[in-house]
């Protein structure tokens, strides 16, 4: 009798759990199931996320166009664009995975359209507050100061930093002090939130990655060789060319610019340039 | 008194090992603690993503759970109970999976449904799984079902088989004498695995991100979520997402585990 009991107890609350657990299933997955329809597939960096999303509620508000960005690592989703020959947009978090994308046949840049939407500047990034007051590229070469940049041979922020150096005489000296060489670009970013070394050379945009626990120390202007951007570019594999060079459009215009803004990121060149006036922006045939 | 002393010893090393394995949980805890604070727990809980998140997660690990239950334990069996040609290289293949990092898995499989006639029937015409949910699914399934099989099979072992040949002798069928006595039998590993399994499931990453893709509000489940976090350098919402995986997977296995076993846990 007490079995029977016991067994129609632990029935009852497997029933109940389950109900419950069901209904929040259901309740948080269905408004986002909704019968398929004609949509922009956009490959995407992840760290651009935040600025893409914002963007594409506008463009999906104002056009009537569904966009869908898949997420990930530059170089991950160019692969996974690669092997599943699909996508129709293609924004990397730097301008050297669409160089890739070129040789890999995943955008053809003469019938592509690319679009370059913002820009960056390499900056040091310091700890909140400026523990090690750390004013400028020499002050990374004291002894004792841990520097962390991206490895050169992988991530461009690090090629970038590694060439700033080299500009300024300075990779010797500061090449000691680095204890870290990260692989990816925000592997580098996260590397002042993570407490792992003092400063970092990074995109002036990793401060407003994380407010609270990192400040920018801008490098003297005319130190500075090149800038970068983000761009995008219609794939190879395009469904509807017209819709994915108007998202393209749109990423560029002024109402996605003042989003690029808020989010840190220089919408245009004049900004970007009055923190490194005699930079480059190398043209994307240059990059490797 | 000799004999006493190394017992002790033994004891002692025993119980160091254990506390240095429990280490790698207290590190995770820790971690989580100093990266993140109860505000940014609070606030990951309760934004929709997260919710989404963990609703995808719980849904998806499950179903891929259940399916690799239902797979894997007549796999497990029939490895331990039956002998047929080829049946060592059999065993060995199964293993693949589990050597391999699961971003390869995921890989072979997006190249599988992209790039061979098979693949892209299945895909277009049965089911969507290249970067859409049911790809998720696969992904775990992928990885947990041969980790189950390899649970199951030793508790298969460990059953004598004359058990069944009795139950046979009374009218059981193969089947009949399998439900009816070596799966009772068995019942508690079979748990076991399963729970492991779908624990397991819950925390799957690298085949997901690669077949599934990482789109918010779609095939977001928490280790991608928390992934999309790093991917910002957003360090106290990623250990925010981790803190509630952690606390969600052993919430659900201390209450199978007080459905399954009041009092004794074998496991």
């Amino acid at each position: 009798m007490g079995r029977v009991h016991r067994i129609h107890k632990v029935v009852v609350l497997v029933f109940m759990v389950g109900v419950i657990v069901g209904a929040f299933i259901v309740t948080r997955l269905g408004p986002y199931f909704s019968v398929d329809e004609r949509k922009i597939v956009v490959f995407a960096g992840a760290a651009s996320a935040p600025v893409l999303e914002e963007v594409v509620r506008m463009f999906e508000s104002k056009y009537g166009a569904k966009v869908e960005i898949r997420l990930g690592g530059s170089g991950s989703v160019l692969s996974a664009m690669k092997i599943a020959r699909t996508g129709d947009v293609f924004i990397p978090g730097s301008p050297e995975y669409l160089s890739q994308a070129v040789k890999l046949g995943v955008v053809n840049i003469t019938s592509g359209h690319v679009t370059v939407f913002a820009y960056l500047v390499p900056a040091i990034i310091v700890q909140k507050g400026n523990p090690k007051n750390i004013t400028s590229l020499e002050d990374l070469a004291r002894p004792g100061i841990r520097v962390g940049i991206g490895d050169p041979k992988t991530v461009c922020i690090g090629l970038y930093a590694k060439r700033l150096l080299e500009k300024n005489d300075l990779w010797d000296k500061v090449s000691r002090n680095i204890v870290v060489y990260s692989q990816s670009c925000d592997a580098t970013a996260a590397l002042i939130p993570a407490g792992a070394v003092d400063a970092i050379i990074g995109w002036h945009v990793f401060k407003a990655w994380t407010p609270d626990k990192a400040d920018i120390i801008w490098i003297t202007p005319n130190k500075i060789p090149q800038i970068s951007y983000i761009a995008g570019a219609v794939s190879a594999f395009v469904q509807d060319r017209s819709a994915a060079e108007a998202f393209l459009d749109f990423l560029a215009s002024k109402d996605a610019q003042a989003i690029w803004s808020k989010y840190g990121y220089f919408a245009t060149p004049q900004d970007a340039k009055i923190h490194a006036p005699n930079a480059e922006i190398p043209p994307l045939e240059d990059l490797t | 008194m000799m004999r006493l002393k190394e017992i002790g010893t033994f004891r002692l090393i025993s119980g160091a090992c254990l506390a240095f394995l429990s280490l790698f949980a207290l590190v995770i805890i820790l971690a989580g603690s100093i990266f993140s604070n109860p505000s940014a727990l609070v606030s990951a809980f309760l934004s929709e993503e997260v919710q989404f998140a963990i609703a995808l997660t719980l849904l998806t690990a499950t179903i891929a759970a259940a399916l690799a239950l239902a797979a894997s334990i007549p796999a497990a069996y029939l490895l331990s109970r039956a002998r047929f040609p080829g049946k060592d290289f059999v065993d060995a293949l199964i293993n693949i999976p589990i050597a391999l990092p699961p971003v390869a898995l995921g890989t072979a499989l997006l190249i599988f449904f992209t790039n061979t006639p098979l693949g892209v029937f299945i895909d277009n015409s049965i089911v969507k799984f290249v970067f859409e949910p049911p790809g998720i699914v696969l992904a775990q399934f992928s990885v947990i079902s041969v980790l189950a099989v390899r649970l199951m099979k030793p508790v298969f072992d460990g059953i004598d088989p004359r058990y069944e040949k009795i139950a046979r002798t009374l009218g059981h069928g193969e089947l009949g004498s399998f439900l009816k006595v070596t799966l009772p039998l068995a019942k508690e590993g079979v748990f076991g695995a399963a729970v492991l399994a779908w624990a397991r499931a819950m925390g799957e990453f690298g085949a997901t991100v690669t077949l599934a893709g990482a789109t918010r509000f779609k095939t977001e489940t928490l280790p991608v979520a928390m992934f999309l976090d790093l991917s910002l350098a957003n360090l106290e919402g990623a250990m925010a997402i981790i803190l509630i995986l952690l606390a969600l997977t052993i919430a659900v296995l201390l209450i199978f585990r007080k459905i399954a076993y009041r009092g004794d846990i074998p496991y």
